[in-house]
């Protein structure tokens, strides 16, 4: 490992990771090729390889049959409503778990923490019957409501927080500056790395999940994204172009966020190696 | 003193949200579901208590004796693989000289950021039977058309394919950070040796990576045991029920078929086999810590 190899071996381990690469990433170059095709040419033996028409056709055609911007937004809303009311509640019990001593935080924490080994599918039932008692299912609230807070982010953050010396906030209460002063004006700016990949582990989770919206949404208007997607192309009827246009449309744009933030989001899930 | 007394206030105060909302929406629920589990209810007409039967009826059934077969299978065929293709890519990405290390480690974890549901759809597109990508692949070998998702036989290896495709990217990072805080100096005692690259990886690599290995293979044991997404949009646990999971089995004895109670039973079971499972994971983290 210390050795640097002969150059054939180099370029042998650069050829196996440029094929991997290509291979583990075909199904998307394979998508948007075919969201540019003519209907026609899917039926092609061999395969074309290459895209046949430079239009968005597939797009116009995929839009006309579901409401692609109404379910990017439904669930843009949703994940962005989420995501703001964790980074608050969130912030708000790490600092209380962190700074504050009274009889029974241990147990708190515990108790916060043990949420995390109850698996989402197993308590559908019940959270749906309360979703039902609340009146919000088929809401965009039942998709929000229940995940407004969650232990993993407190979890997070409270890591982040106890290593933040306590001497910074001393100067400040000395000052006689209140406590949520100070975790607004001292502890957050201080945190704003793990702020961000709390933030976009909660918002990337909301994005792609779909057994609870599956479940809790039937009104087509209001449903989100993947349960959109996955139901417009379970239609044996529909061509493959269009699904295929569908599916870019829905996957190319969380890609390209991802070049931007893939730093702060393995770096997140190396330092936890908790969620994926 | 006055300071004190407040400050215990404000402390409760900022925990109040968020333990009510866990409380609320996930302690309660899995006490219900507990509930429910000894009863019979279908949400139109009352409920009624029928004790243990849903369990008995449960375990004496040959679909969820079917349902948790289909999902070990599922299991035992992705976590091994995505795990030691994961270490291989990761052995690989950790040489010192390595050029282009973040668009290699972004592009193997696009997978892994992708909605399934969306990944699922383009699976399902590659699977096709008559004009898929991978049956004209397969075909430049000579193999004749795959039903893939038609066919019993196949659909649940095209399934732990795309379950495989989906978590090799996560272990790698896993592993690659274990790989980093192996200390250099063990390697470059055994260079002095003249020890091999084999001898180095069996000696040095694979004993101190045990921690994250475990780690690893428990946690994705967990994951793939909790396959639905593809499923739901792939196969629906068809054809003739060879890929319905154990999910998918709670899923449709709930929502489809309106029998709470029963669907309440297999979500009891599930939790103690997944809370078994989680309980070892937080076992072999502390462990892994202890290393790191």
């Amino acid at each position: 490992m210390t050795k640097k190899p002969k150059l054939p071996i180099r370029i042998l381990v650069y050829c196996i990771l440029s094929i991997i690469l290509v291979m583990i990433n075909l199904p998307f170059i394979w998508m948007l090729v075919t969201s540019f095709k003519e209907e026609s040419d899917v039926f092609a033996w061999p395969p074309k390889f290459y895209p046949t028409i430079f239009s968005f056709d597939n797009f116009r055609g995929a839009f006309s049959l579901i409401p692609m911007g109404r379910l990017l937004l439904n669930t843009l809303f949703v994940s962005l409503a989420v995501t703001i009311s964790q980074l608050v509640f969130n912030s708000l019990a790490a600092y209380g778990l962190s700074r504050f001593k009274f009889r029974g935080r241990d147990f708190i924490f515990y108790l916060l923490i043990g949420t995390l080994m109850v698996p989402g599918e197993v308590i559908i039932i019940p959270l749906y019957i309360i979703m039902r008692n609340m009146g919000l299912l088929n809401s965009y609230g039942s998709l929000i409501v229940p995940f407004m807070t969650s232990a993993f982010g407190v979890f997070l953050l409270r890591q982040f927080f106890m290593g933040i010396p306590k001497e910074l906030e001393d100067a400040a209460l000395i000052d006689g500056a209140g406590r949520l002063k100070i975790l607004w004006k001292i502890i957050l700016p201080l945190s704003k790395p793990a702020l961000f990949t709390s933030a976009l582990f909660t918002f990337l989770g909301r994005w792609n999940a779909y057994l609870w919206p599956l479940v809790a949404i039937n009104d087509a208007n209001k449903q989100v994204i993947q349960v959109g997607l996955s139901q417009f192309s379970g239609d044996w009827m529909t061509q493959w172009t269009w699904k295929m246009a569908a599916t870019t449309t829905a996957v190319v744009p969380i890609i390209i966020f991802f070049f931007f933030v893939q730093k702060q989001y393995v770096e997140g899930i190396r330092g936890i190696g908790i969620k994926g | 003193m006055k300071r004190k007394a407040k400050d215990v206030l404000i402390g409760w105060l900022t925990i109040v949200p968020a333990l009510s909302t866990q409380i609320m929406f996930i302690y309660i629920p899995l006490i219900w579901a507990f509930y429910i589990s000894f009863f019979k209810w279908n949400m139109i007409r009352p409920k009624r208590f029928v004790g243990w039967a849903n369990y008995e009826k449960m375990l004496t059934n040959p679909d969820f004796w079917h349902s948790l077969w289909v999902t070990v299978v599922y299991v035992l065929g992705t976590v091994p693989v995505a795990i030691i293709i994961g270490l291989m890519l990761a052995l690989l990405m950790n040489m010192d000289w390595l050029k282009g290390k973040g668009i290699f480690r972004t592009g193997f974890y696009i997978p892994v950021i992708t909605a399934m549901a969306a990944a699922a759809v383009i699976w399902t597109w590659l699977f096709q039977a008559d004009y898929g990508l991978i049956n004209w692949f397969l075909s430049l070998f000579g193999i004749k058309n795959i039903g893939w998702l038609n066919d019993p036989d196949y659909a649940l290896t095209a399934l732990i394919i795309v379950g495989i495709w989906k978590r090799v990217g996560y272990n790698m990072v896993i592993f690659l950070a274990g790989l980093q805080v192996i200390p250099k100096v063990l390697y470059e005692a055994a260079d002095i040796d003249g020890a091999s690259n084999w001898a180095k990886f069996k000696n040095i690599t694979w004993p101190l990576l045990t921690p994250t290995t475990l780690f690893v293979t428990v946690l994705q044991i967990i994951a793939s045991f909790r396959v639905f997404v593809s499923v739901d949009v792939m196969t629906k646990g068809g054809p003739l029920d060879s890929t319905r999971v154990i999910t998918y089995y709670l899923y449709e004895s709930a929502f489809e078929n309106m029998k709470f109670g029963y669907a309440s039973a297999i979500a009891v079971f599930m939790f103690a086999l997944l809370m078994t499972l989680t309980l070892i994971q937080f076992r072999v983290s502390k462990r892994r810590t202890f290393y790191a």
